[in-house]
């Protein structure tokens, strides 16, 4: 059989799965790894004198086969190079298949990168228009869909700017708005979550699990496997090009998470987030009330921790960076979990957190040795939401613990009002 | 090969777009704008009709009009030939993100420069009115070569394109190859000073040679071109455009990992 695409709304003859959206029958991916490309004519004439014998092969995928039902999201797991890319790409069209069919029923919308097609001179309407017709769609279909997108975008202002313009904030929330707009029958989603400020981010998803809702079929792949848990039915997991792995979501990404902490000799941060006092996790917390933060780290078999610094830092959702912490680690943090040996605990008090409210980004970074000189070793996000209590005589980002105090005349030192700070 | 065309319909929004996108970087941050397209060969004009007619010694009348009915497209042929070759890698990262017809690339370099040699045409009137050079009815004929330009140069990007993603060196010897083409092209000189026996194989070898003759018997000579000439030179553009949309669907099957 000639591997290819085949884009039917028939169903196969002879398969029982007529309800399927995706499917991969048998595909594997060849790549063929020129250790010097031959991409001039000198190249190509020297290797004509000097034969260097057959180009390096790499499969990408192997022997892949699955099925992804018509309304059905499925996540996609596993380490950097384990396919997962390719995959989305073979759905995408972006690729073909070396050998085996991939079977695509619906209009497919891919979002591996967002903004890709934008053309720097041309103003965000324009690019809108042009991004449409990248992927299909007649100018006035577009023109239904384009007070909807830039009201997304939160771009009113801005439209009509050249996207060089843009900040990259700007471009990406664009780029977001444009793909969740094109109604797709199945989307592809490759790591577009991580766009603009935690409340856009937030936006983003409740616009993919609205998608999701109107049964749109996503294939879905993100470095944060919590949000694979929360939003997948199910999942596979890719290892080296091969599935080993698929099922309900949660168990899939347990699996992963186990091979995770089974290649030794990587320290990792499993999770980061907000707690209460008794280390409760919480989504909110009320400005001026303490915030606990929790890391938890993986730590190999006989591993140390002695040579890491962990960096705790604080964003606003405009991005401003509001205070940083690094702390260098003992070297025998003990085990948190009695199950399994390798995983460490750290945790950080925040009092009386001064700010007036807003969602918080918390960033925490491994490094070995003193932070900002090395590539961090991992890095992580959360989102906790500041509850401010708004008097309406107080503004600004911040909310510090201030008394007023008046002197009357009679004290000769006073000059007026002035702020006392506790 | 239908599934294909079908498929070019289905797109033909992105057509529309990808012309009106080259169009409009093109004259963004000129004062101007589009009316460059008219200057601009008004102004060669000037000083074509100042080199050839005050310090060159040359003997065929209305000489501006005579090389401007040729170079003008030639140009086009030049510029889409150029952008062209290069319009697959210059947009290597939309390729490997999205999937569309990739012929589209290629295809909207050659319709945009279409559209720029379409907008100087009014100029070269202007010019064939001032020379006093005939407005005959055998005008209505230039729509048709235009098409058969159209179809030759697609040709001819067509193999291009993908041939610049495997060989970037392919820009550098289109650089070349259209400075050789251009004096190989009957533009400054008429045909007829090419020796004798040279000048059918001109034509047999060069199609813009043959493209060149008819613009310039329709708008200086005003005469009509031979059918058959002009015929034989439309089979060969429409051949030319088969091998190239082979070549093209060849090449470009895997261009994902190339780019």
């Amino acid at each position: 059989m000639r591997a290819g695409h085949r884009r039917d709304r028939m169903p196969q003859p002879g398969h029982p799965q007529d309800d399927a959206a995706v499917e991969f029958r048998g595909v594997s991916r060849r790549f063929r790894l020129h250790h010097e490309t031959r991409t001039s004519f000198q190249d190509w004439f020297i290797a004509l004198v000097r034969p260097r014998g057959k180009a390096e092969e790499f499969w990408a995928l192997r022997d892949v086969s699955f099925v992804v039902r018509r309304g059905e999201a499925l996540g996609i797991v596993g380490r950097n190079g384990a396919g997962k890319s390719t995959l989305l790409k073979l759905v995408s069209r972006v690729l073909e298949p070396t050998s085996g069919d991939v079977l695509i029923h619906g209009r497919t919308h891919a979002m591996l990168e967002l903004g890709a097609g934008f053309h720097p001179e041309l103003s965000g309407r324009d690019n809108v228009y042009l991004n449409g017709s990248i992927y299909g769609f007649s100018r006035r279909q577009m023109g239904e869909r384009f007070d909807r997108i830039v009201q997304f975008a939160e771009l009113e202002r801005f439209i009509d700017t050249p996207v060089k313009h843009y900040s990259s904030g700007m471009f990406m929330r664009l780029g977001f708005a444009i793909a969740v707009h094109m109604d797709p029958e199945i989307l592809v989603v490759d790591e577009v979550l991580a766009v603009g400020d935690a409340a856009f981010q937030r936006k983003g998803y409740e616009a993919l699990m609205d998608l999701r809702a109107r049964g749109t079929t996503v294939l879905f792949v993100s470095h944060s496997v919590e949000q694979i848990r929360e939003f997948c039915d199910r999942a596979i997991l890719l290892q080296e090009g091969r599935i080993v792995d698929s099922g309900p979501a949660a168990e899939v990404v347990d699996h992963y998470l186990r091979t995770m902490q089974e290649q030794a000799g990587e320290i990792a941060i499993l999770r980061v987030r907000a707690i209460d006092r008794s280390g409760l996790p919480l989504d909110a917390v009320a400005s001026g009330a303490d915030l606990g933060l929790e890391v938890l780290l993986r730590v190999p078999p006989g591993g140390s921790t002695g040579d890491l610094a962990l960096g705790l830092d604080l964003h606003d959702r405009a991005g401003t960076h509001l205070f940083g912490s690094t702390a260098q680690l003992p070297a025998d943090l003990p085990a948190f979990d009695d199950l399994d040996p390798g995983t460490r605990r750290v945790r950080s008090v925040v009092r009386g957190l001064p700010l007036a409210g807003g969602t918080l980004t918390i960033a925490a970074t491994l490094q070995r040795g003193a932070l900002g000189t090395t590539e961090p070793l991992d890095r992580q996000e959360t989102q906790v939401d500041v509850v401010g209590r708004w008097t309406g005589r107080e503004r600004g980002i911040l909310r510090l613990d201030h008394d007023w105090e008046w002197e009357t005349e009679a004290d000769p030192s006073a000059t007026g009002p002035h702020l006392e700070h506790r | 090969m239908a599934s294909q065309a079908l498929e070019l319909v289905q797109y033909r929004s992105l057509i529309r777009n990808l012309v009106a996108k080259d169009l409009k970087v093109r004259y963004k941050n000129s004062a101007l704008g589009f009316l460059w397209s008219l200057l601009n060969p008004l102004l060669m004009m000037v000083v074509f009709t100042f080199v050839f007619t005050q310090l060159l010694n040359q003997h065929i009348a209305a000489f501006p009009v005579f090389v401007l009915t040729a170079l003008l497209p030639w140009n086009w042929t030049a510029t889409a030939v150029t952008a062209g070759t290069a319009s697959l890698v210059d947009n290597a990262p939309l390729i490997n993100k999205v999937y569309f017809p990739r012929i589209l690339l290629p295809m909207s370099v050659v319709l945009s420069t279409m559209v720029n040699y379409v907008l100087a045409l009014p100029a070269l009137f202007l010019m064939m009115a001032i020379f006093g050079r005939p407005f005959t009815p055998w005008i209505v004929e230039i729509p048709l070569i235009v098409l058969i330009q159209a179809i030759f140069v697609t040709a001819v990007v067509l193999i291009l394109a993908p041939l610049n993603v495997y060989f970037r060196d392919t820009t550098v010897l289109v650089e070349v190859g259209l400075l050789a083409w251009f004096f190989m092209t009957p533009i400054f000189y008429p045909v007829e000073a090419v020796v004798p026996h040279l000048a059918a194989w001109m034509y047999r070898l060069n199609p813009m040679a043959a493209i060149v003759e008819d613009y310039r018997v329709i708008l200086y000579n005003g005469a009509v071109p031979d059918p058959l000439f002009t015929g034989r030179t439309g089979a060969t553009a429409l051949v030319l455009l088969a091998i190239g949309w082979l070549v093209f669907t060849r090449l470009s099957r895997n261009l994902g990992e190339n780019l």
